[in-house]
């Protein structure tokens, strides 16, 4: 379950050697474990510079991907999980856990306590899932609420002591990162004797409890007749319990309307410390029914200090919120475009703000567009081959709009117009942007009165709500688009 | 010298990270070690860069003191530095801890005989079990980051030294119960009970008591060790972690424990689980790795302690907590996890592998956990990648495919939708639908799309082959699936030659299910479609992998109208190429007018010297020899001609090889007939070989030169007859032949191979007078006896017998030779001495022991050997 060492990469593209290593931390105590247990098979971990080098060519990270490289671009070459066996000094590191995230590479290398040829099954090495979730934690350490390079710098300057904390010898202790950070500044109180180890001190103060519910909805609408269209709608629930005491039980339940949509597919925080079988079978994979839970969901639990993610969920409502089509038709040098959208009734029309964007890939870029609008105004980026249309905040009473217009394009410069790999030919899309205040499509809610909080003092309750666009895609209805499994099914 | 500065220290630091290897081959290399521990005292240095100092004595313990000694010195020096420092509030604590417990683990000089081993572990234990070391030891509001960093250094310890902290279990049990950090407590305390049944069960032992005993080693006390040493020798790869992968039962199966022992286990593990939940997710999965592997295989043991646990871990969605679970599946199976539980985690990680609040990592690995679950009655080979049983399409709709996945995500699923099709095709025997199937085709359409457009990146083509390989490798037998792929792959190619490269290394790698069909519709490709110009070269480099003995005229026709259009180097190197793909699948007379064409027209002296060697080679070698020789070349890549480098490749088909000889000769008997000696050879086959010829030389030429002599084939074991080899001595003399074979291997290489020379010996060369008629015998052989005389000459000499006596060694020596013959006592014999020597003998009035010889011959030179040869017959019997 330990690690023989942990790299910090960031990727920088353009550069000589494509990368450099922020930050590494070698294990020799796990390492000398390994020599043992891996035996004849065993493969020392390499200097940072080798390491780099290798790490960089398999994720195909390196620049020169002019020509086809056998060891890189071979068909049998295959890699169906973040685990890599990394060719260093003629041998090959295994398994080396690395993966991509915001332009800094993650990695690391789990200890397997047992030989290495042949290979054991990846699901029988508990140093993998270990050494995911210390590469999760760093992820998060270093962008929870970080905004730019020097704040990452700072976080990166205190990881080391923080590694010291959490992962002393290789052996995690705590994946959350900001967890160590408080208990190295609570070090001087003392623990009672049932304290979490996830809770690093207590709170004292006045008591109150946050709670907030956001859906993000995401859909694929293809206007087609044998294709069906899809959407859902991803829950999480975050709360922020400021409770005195070192274990105050508290139950946060959550509540549907009689038409709302159930919830599915329930992940909790670990902190949650019994679920209802219900909550645990509701799940997507099976066709809906009426028989379906529909809540209360209650979550009993022990409260971690921070703010933390107390339930993911995902739901299947009835209609989308808002249901459009898109039509491109090509005519030479111009393009014919006509898109309708319309808000269900069902949903709230009071948004933060809501705008389609219509983007044009492969083409040169937009050196005239002529339009009508229904509603809201056109707003056209041309260099970057854009049109964003201002819905605003509210639809017409209608609850319809339209908009129609041509668009013509310049000569295609291959440097500066933007490249898809799906918008090829008449495959084009447009991508909904909204948010809603104050609301869920699910109708979930929780109120005051779905918190109760065993500890002393009645804390202040307050709860929130907003429902915000992801993915949400209106395809060319008269080109081919990508579709999912589960539209050809329908 | 005084101590560094802190600058220089940051620089050295610096440095040497940079890289190791290069620092500790430098000038400062040596000492370091020594400089480091030597500065942690030093007032002049602040804390920080201690800090910065000990650092790097955590990572690097075996650069800064490579062998055990050292690492005992060290370990000595840090604790010295600790002792010493003054009990105001320090941030050298803690690492100092954790440095003298690497330094002695990764040293590998923890044991009872180290000093250093023997002041650490007290005091660890002594601060880990909240006991008082006195004011020296640090400001109270240390002790508890102090104590919970003791639990730590102990559970390495542990880790390293199995069975370290046996003698230790009561006391910790105890500790649990009370006051004290309750994580670092519970997985030492897990560890150490693995560990310490692991070990007593090899001993064949029970617990012993040693979870209820009080007792530990404390200051004064001396170290339990015993159960260490019993566990040290096994610190080799145990049991793995996944019991699975094991097969056969657990080791603990041999575990005898008495009822108490079994109770107080059960309570322990009871004691440990029920805190759980006070542990971090990662720790708690530790932890039920740790209680699963020590309880898998115990008699006595039922696993049902975990049950409480599960439903609140299958909530959640750590990673670590749903893997210790997949663990628990494996170690327990049914005993654990009924039908309808199995049902349950299976669809806990189905949900987990699509959950959108889930990073794509995690989906990868449980994407991968499902495809190697541990089912209670798997039906497949074990170690296979399948499908569960209990995962049936429905479920897996949300993990097809799709064109808008990341690569690794698109081909971790679309292997499953591969491993559906395969069902799927079960299934449509019995008439049901074949979505997944008609899917699968759409989605690698969506792929080679992609894969089409120009000027799009590298990978996304990889990726097409990727899939298609996979798809390939997957559903080999179904032809449903191949056949729309194989001319989707050639559609692919009209659409983007330059592409060539991934089809030549797919056709390298797939079976010849793809491979065959897929060459057959690249080759129409390719020559029903000049292409232009930039096209052309890819063309090329796509027949050089196609091109065969089909369809010749078609692609001969190609090459002569391309070969207009090569004007540079690289073109016509690459049309060279299919020429040589043709030679070497045996096309001959086209290809002859073609290559001569070439020779004449190329502009390049280096094609065109290129194009005649391989009309040489069409013209001189025989198909096999020509297969052989231009077989995949070792050569490096071409430099300046590439007939340079290819004549390389050829030089070990070509030339011929100096081998071990393939076969053993021997002289056999005698055959005293003819009007020339021959020697008899028998021949004992080692290898198969084709094509020998056995070339013989005389030594000093005392025979006239041999003949080679010409075997078509050889085969071990398959009887052979003696090959006759005619001599034609010049002198009549005994003579050493050398003897050298040419061969041809059945992998098409020529050899050859010295043997072992053949010794032909005097009587070898002995052949009879003609018979004369009855009744004139003495007379003949009185008539040659008197003409030796005077030129030749006459000698007597005692030839020994055996006991065998003197008839049975004429019958077996010189019976052909015999003109007159009065046994057992008198025999008169001619021989002949090619080339026109004779020899008489008269043996008379033989005795018990010898008979007297009367000789002459018409060649003095021969006396000696004739001496020799009489005087060895008796030796011979």
């Amino acid at each position: 379950m330990a690690q023989r060492a942990v790299w910090l990469i960031s990727h920088e593209p353009g550069t000589p050697l494509c990368g450099t290593v922020r930050f590494s931390r070698r294990y020799p105590t796990v390492e000398k474990r390994a020599k043992v247990f891996n035996g004849a098979s065993y493969v020392p971990v390499p200097e940072d510079g080798p390491f780099l080098k290798a790490l960089l060519f398999e994720l195909r990270l390196l620049d020169d991907d002019k020509d086809f490289s056998e060891s890189r671009d071979s068909c049998s070459h295959i890699n169906k999980t973040s685990i890599y066996a990394l060719p260093v000094g003629g041998e090959e590191l295994w398994p080396v856990v690395a993966f991509l995230k915001n332009g800094m590479i993650y990695a690391c290398v789990p200890l397997v306590e047992q030989t290495l040829s042949p290979r054991p099954p990846l699901i029988s090495i508990s140093g993998i899932s270990q050494g995911f979730e210390l590469l999760f934690g760093v992820q998060g350490f270093l962008y929870s609420g970080q905004k730019n390079d020097s704040e990452l710098n700072t976080k990166l300057i205190q990881l080391p002591d923080l590694l010291l904390q959490a992962c002393p010898f290789g052996t995690l202790l705590d994946a959350n990162l900001q967890n160590s950070l408080d208990s190295i500044n609570f070090a001087s109180v003392t623990h009672p004797q049932k304290q979490p180890t996830w809770k690093a001190g207590t709170y004292k103060g006045k008591p109150q409890v946050s709670i907030s519910i956001t859906e993000k909805v995401k859909s694929m609408q293809y206007d087609k007749q044998d294709i069906a269209d899809t959407w859902q709608v991803i829950g999480v629930v975050t709360c922020k319990c400021d409770l005195e005491g070192s274990m105050p039980n508290v139950t946060i339940s959550l509540s549907l309307p009689t038409n709302g949509s159930p919830l599915q597919d329930i992940l909790v925080h670990p902190c949650v410390t019994s679920l209802d079988s219900a909550v645990l079978t509701s799940s997507s994979i099976d066709a809906a029914d009426d028989s379906a839970f529909s809540g209360p969901y209650k979550f009993p639990l022990t409260p971690p200090l921070e703010s933390f993610n107390l339930c993911y969920y995902t739901s299947q409502v009835p209609v989308p919120p808002i249901l459009g089509f898109y039509q491109v038709k090509e005519e030479e040098v111009q393009l014919k475009i006509t898109v309708n959208l319309k808000l269900h009734e069902s949903v709230k029309n009071s948004f933060e703000f809501c705008e389609a964007h219509i983007p044009f890939y492969n083409r040169g870029p937009v050196t005239h567009v002529e339009y009508k609008v229904s509603f809201g105004q056109l707003e056209v980026f041309r260099e970057k081959s854009l049109l964003i249309w201002i819905i605003g905040q509210k639809f017409p009473k209608s609850m319809e709009i339209s908009l129609s217009g041509t668009v013509t394009f310049g000569a295609k410069s291959h440097e500066k117009q933007p490249f898809d790999q799906i918008c090829i030919g008449g495959t084009a899309y447009l991508k909904l942007h909204f948010r809603i205040l104050d609301y869920t499509l699910t109708g979930c809610y929780a109120d005051q009165h779905s918190v109760q909080v065993f500890a002393s003092g009645k804390p202040k309750i307050s709860t929130y709500r907003k429902l915000i666009s992801s993915d949400y895609y209106i395809w060319n209805s008269k080109a081919p688009a990508p579709v999912t499994y589960g539209s050809l099914l329908l | 010298m005084g101590p560094t500065s802190r600058e220089t220290w940051a620089q050295r630091l610096g440095t040497f990270r940079a890289s190791p290897s290069a620092f500790m081959a430098g000038p400062e290399g040596e000492d370091l070690g020594r400089h480091l521990l030597s500065d942690l005292r030093s007032e002049k240095l602040s804390e920080p860069t201690k800090v910065s100092l000990l650092a790097l004595s955590l990572e690097y313990p075996a650069q800064l003191w490579p062998d055990a000694p050292a690492a005992e010195a060290a370990a000595t020096s840090l604790l010295d530095t600790l002792v010493l420092l003054p009990p105001r509030p320090s941030a050298l604590r803690r690492p100092l801890l954790l440095a003298a417990t690497t330094a002695l683990a990764a040293g590998g000089a923890l044991g009872p005989t180290s000093g250093a081993s023997r002041r650490l572990l007290p005091l660890l234990l002594g601060l880990a079990s909240g006991r008082d070391l006195g004011r020296s030891f640090g400001p109270a509001s240390e002790q508890r980051p102090l104590q919970a960093t003791a639990w730590e250094c102990l559970r390495e310890l542990e880790s390293c030294k199995p069975g370290l902290l046996g003698g230790c279990l009561g006391l910790l049990r105890g500790l649990l119960g009370q006051e004290g950090p309750v994580q670092p407590l519970s997985l030492l305390l897990a560890l150490a009970l693995r560990n310490a049944l692991v070990i007593q069960a090899r001993a064949r032992l029970g617990l012993q008591g040693l979870l209820v005993a009080g007792d530990c080693p404390t200051e004064g006390g001396s170290w339990n060790w015993m159960l260490a040493e019993e566990g040290d020798a096994h610190l080799q790869p145990q049991a793995p972690s996944w019991p699975a992968a094991e097969g056969g039962e657990c080791c603990l199966a041999t575990l005898e424990l008495s009822p108490e022992e079994a109770r107080e286990l059960r309570a322990a593990v009871a004691q440990l689980l029920d805190a759980s939940y006070l542990l971090t997710p990662v720790a708690q999965a530790q932890l039920l790795w740790l209680l699963g592997w020590a309880l898998r295989g115990l008699r006595g043991q039922p696993p049902v302690l975990f049950k409480p646990q599960l439903v609140r871990l299958l909530g959640t969605a750590q990673l670590t907590l749903l893997h210790a679970v997949l663990a628990l599946k494996a170690a327990f199976g049914e005993a654990l996890f009924t039908a309808q539980d199995e049902a349950l985690l299976l669809r806990r990680l189905t949900l987990a592998a699509q959950h959108p609040a889930l990073p794509l990592p995690a989906h990868l690995f449980y994407l991968h956990c499902l495809l190697n679950f541990p089912e209670n009655w798997p039906l497949g080979p074990a170690g296979e990648e399948a499908a569960p049983l209990l995962l049936g399409s429905q479920l897996c709709r949300g993990l097809l495919p799709s064109l808008l996945h990341d690569p690794m995500d698109l081909l971790a699923r679309l292997h499953l939708l591969c491993l559906l099709c395969v069902e799927d095709e079960e299934k449509e025997k019995k008439g049901q639908d074949q979505s997944p199937r008609r899917y699968l085709e759409e989605l690698l359409a969506g792929l080679r799309q992609r894969a089409a457009l120009g000027g799009g990146p590298r990978a996304l083509a990889t990726l097409c082959f990727q899939a298609s390989y996979l798809v390939a490798r997957c559903l080999a037998g179904q032809p449903a699936v191949l056949t729309p792929l194989t001319h989707g792959l050639a559609q692919l190619y009209r659409a983007r030659p330059a592409l060539a490269p991934h089809f030549v290394d797919l056709l390298d790698r797939v079976g010849p299910e793809l491979g065959e069909p897929l060459k057959v519709v690249l080759r129409q490709e390719v020559v029903s479609r000049p292409g232009r110009d930039e096209a052309l070269r890819w063309h090329l480099q796509m027949l050089a992998r196609v091109a065969d003995g089909d369809a010749q005229s078609a692609t001969l026709g190609f090459l002569q109208a391309a070969a207009a259009r090569c004007t540079d180097w690289g073109l016509q190197q690459a049309l060279l190429q299919v020429c040589r793909a043709l030679l070497r699948a045996g096309v001959g007379g086209g290809l002859a007018d073609l290559l001569q064409a070439l020779a004449r027209q190329l502009e390049d002296p280096d094609g065109r010297d290129h194009a005649r060697l391989y009309y040489i080679l069409l013209a001189h070698l025989e198909e096999p020899k020509l297969g052989v020789a231009l077989g995949p070349s070792l050569a490096a890549p071409a430099l300046a001609s590439s007939l340079v480098a290819e004549n390389q490749g050829f030089a070990a088909a070509l030339m011929v090889q100096e081998a071990p000889a393939p076969i053993r000769l021997s002289v056999g008997p005698h055959r005293a007939k003819g009007p020339a000696p021959v020697l008899q050879l028998q021949v004992e086959v080692l290898e198969q070989v084709y094509s020998l010829e056995l070339r013989f030389r005389v030594e000093r030429q005392l025979y006239a030169p041999l003949g080679a002599v010409h075997m078509p084939c050889l085969c071990p074991g398959r009887p052979i007859r003696p090959l006759l080899l005619p001599l034609q001595p010049r002198r009549p003399a005994p003579a050493s032949l050398a003897v050298r074979a040419l061969y041809t291997t059945p992998s098409g290489l020529t050899c050859h191979a010295h043997l072992p020379p053949l010794l032909v010996n005097f009587a070898d060369l002995f052949l009879p007078f003609p018979q004369p008629p009855e009744g004139a015998k003495l007379g003949f052989f009185e008539e040659l006896w008197d003409s030796c005389l005077p030129k030749g000459t006459e000698s007597r000499l005692w030839c020994p017998l055996g006991s065998h006596g003197l008839e049975a060694l004429v019958s077996r020596h010189l019976e052909p030779f015999v003109v007159v013959a009065q046994p057992p006592t008198s025999y008169l014999i001619a021989i002949r001495l090619p080339p026109d020597s004779r020899l008489l003998l008269r043996l008379e009035a033989a005795q018990a022991d010898g008979v007297p010889v009367a000789l002459r011959t018409d060649d003095w030179a021969v006396l000696p050997l004739v001496g020799d040869y009489l005087r060895g017959l008796s030796a011979a019997g």
